[in-house]
Order: C-alpha cells, then sequence, then structure tokens
C-alpha cells in the first residue's frame, strides 16, 4: 500500500457538532451533512489539517488509543469512507 | 461549533480511551443529502394515495390502521391521492377534500402514521420540514 499523505478538510469548510453517540459535520461545500461515529471522529481529529501518512496514523492512533482491533484493512476502509465524504484529501 | 469539549478525543492523554476500528465492511459514516430541502417546492403537488397502493384493498379504521374490507365503522379508501397541500390543511386540523369529519380524520391518522417505503412518505416527511 502506498503510504499517501491523508489530510483533514480545512476546518473553515466544515461545521461540527459533538452529539451524544455520534458527531455531525456540516460539509459547507457539497451541503451535505455527515453522521459520523468513532472512529472516524478520532481519525479526523489524529490526522488534523497538517496530515499524516497512513503509517504514521497507525502508530498515532495505536499510541493514543487502545485499539481493540488494529487491522491495516479495516482502517483504510475508514480512511476511504472519509474521503469519498470529502471530509479528508490525500496527496 | 459545540462547547461540549469533553468529547473531542484526548490528545496525549495519559489514559488511552479504548477505540475498535470496526470491521472492513461496517460504515462509521452515514451521508444526508439535501433530497428533502429540495422537495420544498414540489410539496404542494406532491401526492399522497390513501392507502398505499400496495394495500388498496383495504379499508381505513379511525384510528388509521388498515383493516380488511367491509370492517365496520371504517372507510373505504379515498377514490384519488390527496394533494400535499390538501394534507397540510387536514394535519393542521382542516378537512380532506371530498370526505366527511369522521373519514377525513381516519385518513389523515393514516398519513400521520405513514413510514419509510410507503407510497406518500417521503411527501409526508417534506410537509414535516419547515419553510425556509
Amino acid at each position: 500500500m502506498p503510504d499517501r499523505l491523508y489530510r483533514m478538510e480545512r476546518p473553515e469548510n466544515l461545521r461540527v457538532a459533538h452529539l451524544d453517540s455520534f458527531t455531525a459535520v456540516y460539509h459547507r461545500n457539497s451541503g451535505i451533512t455527515h453522521l459520523i461515529t468513532a472512529p472516524a471522529p478520532e481519525i479526523l481529529a489524529t490526522l488534523g489539517e497538517a496530515g499524516m501518512t497512513f503509517t504514521a496514523l497507525r502508530e498515532t492512533l495505536a499510541s493514543a488509543y487502545e485499539l481493540g482491533d488494529l487491522d491495516d484493512a479495516a482502517l483504510a476502509a475508514r480512511l476511504d469512507e472519509l474521503v469519498a465524504a470529502g471530509l479528508v484529501s490525500t496527496a | 461549533m459545540s462547547d461540549d469539549a469533553q468529547n473531542d478525543p484526548p490528545k496525549g492523554a495519559t489514559s488511552r480511551r479504548a477505540l475498535m476500528l470496526g470491521a472492513v465492511g461496517a460504515s462509521a459514516i452515514v451521508s444526508i443529502r439535501p433530497a428533502l430541502a429540495q422537495t420544498a417546492a414540489s410539496v404542494v403537488t406532491c401526492e399522497i394515495p390513501v392507502p398505499d397502493p400496495g394495500r388498496a384493498g383495504n379499508y381505513i379504521a379511525a384510528d388509521g390502521s388498515l383493516v380488511p374490507a367491509g370492517t365496520h365503522g371504517a372507510f373505504a379508501p379515498a377514490g384519488k391521492a390527496f394533494k400535499g397541500e390538501d394534507v397540510r390543511i387536514a394535519l393542521g386540523g382542516g378537512q380532506l377534500p371530498g370526505t366527511s369529519y369522521e373519514q377525513s380524520r381516519a385518513y389523515t391518522n393514516y398519513i400521520r402514521r405513514l413510514q419509510s417505503g410507503t407510497s406518500g412518505f417521503t411527501c409526508f416527511a417534506s410537509l414535516q420540514m419547515p419553510r425556509g
């Protein structure tokens, strides 16, 4: 898997509201609201605007959280979803 | 932005919170496209059949439930679908066109019980959206 850089969408393009069991993210550019649940908010916060590579993200998550199921395929799937939603961009 | 900062993921926290990445096929995102909002203009003309064509043989009881044809006290299906605007008036306490008072109440109760996937539900849902 190529170690691309993943970066969170610029904060000014997002309106985020933390609700009880999920986070609502309004994406201004598309006009679409995304309801996201763990681990998506944690991945977004970890990536930040600066972004990080897949490997760095995996290591940062593993050190910040007690990952019950560290699985590259699952993490890649979560990232793909965030990219498809426009909340994360790749370079 | 919410002030509810304690829900933010901890950064550099000493006690590590448990986090599951989930299965590959699972999804952590539900996207809400503003499709209903775009239907606002068509609310006046959208239609709600009573009952759903899939259950057209049933009568409508006073509480809006569907009962076998001929059930005493229940009403025969409406001859034609009601327009969104007519339903809006009925939901606000008015009466559906071409119906008696009790009949209109039964039909309106049926419409209130409409669920996703039933014919007319999108129209009914659109009626619930604030006009903006």
